[in-house]
């Protein structure tokens, strides 16, 4: 401490509470903005300066770009002008050293304001140089040296509250990266899984049926080779969902958007799932006066099969009602069960692809690829699909589809293009 | 060979349990089942089955927990029934005690050979003990007649395989045999390439035999060779 400058007492107090200050917002600030104008309100406590800028260097184009600006003294009307400081914050950042540079503007610019000391400094993060800090003090007195290490003080801790905010950024993707990885680690499990049992049940019934020291009676056999097309149906389906849902994501799935009544597509989904499930207490509240929608018949009935393939799933037993509703410009569709219901914190999932809610209860069999598709298709008719649910009152999905010309969507639009 | 065998099939799939339990009783052996890993433990202790086929994904309890579990109480033989075909799933079948697997999808031959081996296995081992003499090697014991093996007089609890795969290499001491011999005597002729569950075996069991499993003085390897149980040197 012999070397520095003397200083008043009551100074020197307000110097260590500032630098305190400033050092404990670094450590407990993830609001960058809002941890730069603490810092630089409280360094404006400790020296003069009049304004203060950030240059920081962008990581793709190592351009260094203006990141941040405050007017705190004089000369607030020029906050909006961020190219003041940048050469002095350039020359810092390209030398990693402390730059003064003055600048008189000429006779024409009156008062205080004609002559400007500019402090650059560079902004040090583990011994890289990611940008530069600049202070600007109209007027003078030129910054002294008590003032220049205080101002370095301050650009250090600025380095490293950037620095938070670049490492909790890249953690931030790093986490979204991993989880994507998982979910489809958890798909390649989940999806080996689904195409090995009815694979295996296929094997193991059609080699029994081949063994020539058995013989089976005709019932028997009829038993066999019931489970045998069953499970090949369930192949089928799982292949023909597999190969939606990669069209869907690459966007090369055709649409054939045509006029048709929803009350027959409804009903001809009612039809094929009481035909699996003909102990399902169905009730369908659809009138006959719903407009004429443009839409794609076959993919629509995909979406309610689907829907209703997952009230017998996930609510077996329980009642189901589908509820079409003429909303003028549009035509809600809701097919709700009387099941479990799901959990507020999956909701938001439950339309992406692969997500599955874990129940537990591996008997219910699915992809987490199926909500997936149903939203594509709805959004391909630019219309939306949604949920309502509580936990143990049930779910209603839901999905609303435009009268009128649809919006195309970019789905619908990259599909015109392909095949 | 008279009596009927009762097998125990657990598995969630009421469609496996079918596959199974028809191919099986045309073999005439008596089928019970278990829908998860608790009942599988239930059921076995409660009627003493002479072989288990047990699903591994069941909901409850899975089939390695359930494996490990019947294994505290129980040598029964024990076939893993594993739907994923990773090498990793197939030795934890067989860390937990398991004494085969197989992989699904699987034919009613595979299944019905299997089931075939493993009986033979364990019924060949109880009727050649019947008028052997007691092994000693080091502190180890190893009574044929009673089937028990206790390392300075405790007890050591042994799968039916682990100790058929000692009793092999003690019955030829001081002689190397290889890989083949042993999978071809232990497990059956149809084992001889399946050097993994070999492997497995052998490391179970030196944890359970061996006062130092790294430097193992009961079994030992021939590097490129085979394994022995070396003659005891007089000290």
């Amino acid at each position: 401490m012999s070397d520095t400058a003397p200083v008043a007492p009551l100074q020197h107090g307000t110097e260590l509470n500032a630098v305190y200050a400033i050092a404990r917002i670094v450590a407990e600030t993830y609001d960058t903005e809002a941890g730069l104008d603490a810092i630089f309100r409280l360094a404006r406590t400790i020296f003069i300066f009049d304004v203060a800028a950030l240059y920081i260097q962008n990581e793709d184009t190592r351009e260094l770009e203006p990141a941040y600006a405050r007017a705190l003294g004089r000369g607030r009307s020029q906050e909006a002008d961020l190219a003041w400081g940048e050469p002095a914050a350039a020359e810092a950042f390209r030398s990693g050293e402390t730059i003064l540079r003055k600048e008189d503007r000429g006779p024409g610019v009156p008062g205080r304001e004609r002559r400007r000391d500019y402090l650059g400094l560079p902004l040090m993060v583990g011994g890289r140089c990611v940008g530069g800090l600049v202070f600007g003090r109209f007027g003078g007195p030129p910054f002294p040296p008590e003032h220049i290490r205080l101002a370095e003080f301050v650009a250090w801790h600025v380095g490293q509250l950037l620095e938070t905010r670049r490492l909790s950024t890249r953690i931030a993707t790093l986490e979204a990266q991993r989880e994507l990885a998982r979910m489809q680690d958890e798909f390649i499990a989940t999806i080996s899984h689904e195409l090995r049992t009815p694979l295996g049940f296929i094997k193991g019934y059609v080699t029994t049926l081949l063994r020539e020291d058995a013989t089976w009676d005709g019932s028997t056999r009829a038993e066999f080779l019931h489970i045998i097309d069953e499970e090949a149906e369930r192949l089928r389906e799982l292949i023909d969902n597999l190969l939606d849902s990669s069209r869907l994501e690459t966007g090369a799935l055709r649409m054939t958007l045509e006029p048709a009544r929803i009350t027959g597509t409804i009903r001809d989904a009612a039809a094929r799932v009481l035909s699996v499930a003909p102990e399902m207490p169905l009730t369908l509240e659809v009138p006959d006066t719903l407009p004429t929608l443009l839409i794609d018949a076959a993919r629509i009935a995909q979406v309610l099969d689907n829907l209703l393939g997952n009230a017998h799933k996930y609510a077996p037993g329980s009642p189901v009602t589908v509820r079409a509703i003429d909303q003028g410009d549009s035509v809600r569709v809701e097919v709700r069960d009387s099941g479990p219901g799901i959990p507020a914190e999956h909701q938001p999932q439950l339309f992406q692809r692969f997500y599955r809610v874990q129940t537990g209860n591996r008997t219910v069999r699915g992809t987490g690829l199926g909500l997936y598709i149903c939203r594509k298709i709805v959004e391909a008719h630019g219309g939306e699909i949604g949920i309502e649910s509580q936990a143990g009152q049930g779910t209603s999905f839901y999905f609303v589809l435009p009268v009128g010309p649809p919006i195309p969507t970019e789905a619908s639009q990259r599909s015109d293009n392909h095949e | 060979m008279s009596e009927v065998k009762t097998v125990l099939v657990v598995d969630d799939e009421p469609r496996y349990l079918r596959l199974m339990e028809v191919n099986l009783n045309t073999e005439s052996y008596r089928v019970i089942t278990a829908a998860d890993g608790q009942q599988a433990i239930d059921r076995t202790a409660a009627e003493k089955p002479d072989l288990i086929l047990l699903d591994v994904m069941m909901p409850v309890m899975d089939g390695f927990t359930a494996c490990e579990r019947i294994r505290e109480f129980s040598a029964v033989p024990i076939i893993i029934i594993t739907a994923k075909g990773e090498e990793r799933d197939r030795v934890r079948g067989l860390d937990a005690g398991a004494d085969d697997y197989i992989v699904k999808p699987f034919s009613a031959q595979e299944l019905l050979a299997r089931v075939r081996a493993v009986l033979r296995r364990a019924e060949r081992q109880q009727a050649s003990d019947f008028h052997q003499p007691v092994l000693t090697h080091h502190e180890l014991t190893i009574d044929l007649p009673r089937a028990l093996v206790t390392s300075t007089g405790r007890e050591i609890a042994l799968t039916a395989t682990e100790y058929r795969l000692l009793q092999t290499l003690a019955a030829s001491l001081g002689q190397v045999m290889t890989a083949e011999e042993l999978l071809t005597t232990v497990w059956g002729p149809e084992y001889k390439d399946d050097k993994e569950i070999l492997w497995v075996c052998l490391s179970r069991l030196r944890q359970k035999i061996e006062p130092d499993p790294k430097n193992p003085i009961h079994i030992v390897t021939r590097q490129g060779i085979g394994y022995l149980m070396p003659p005891e040197k007089p000290s």
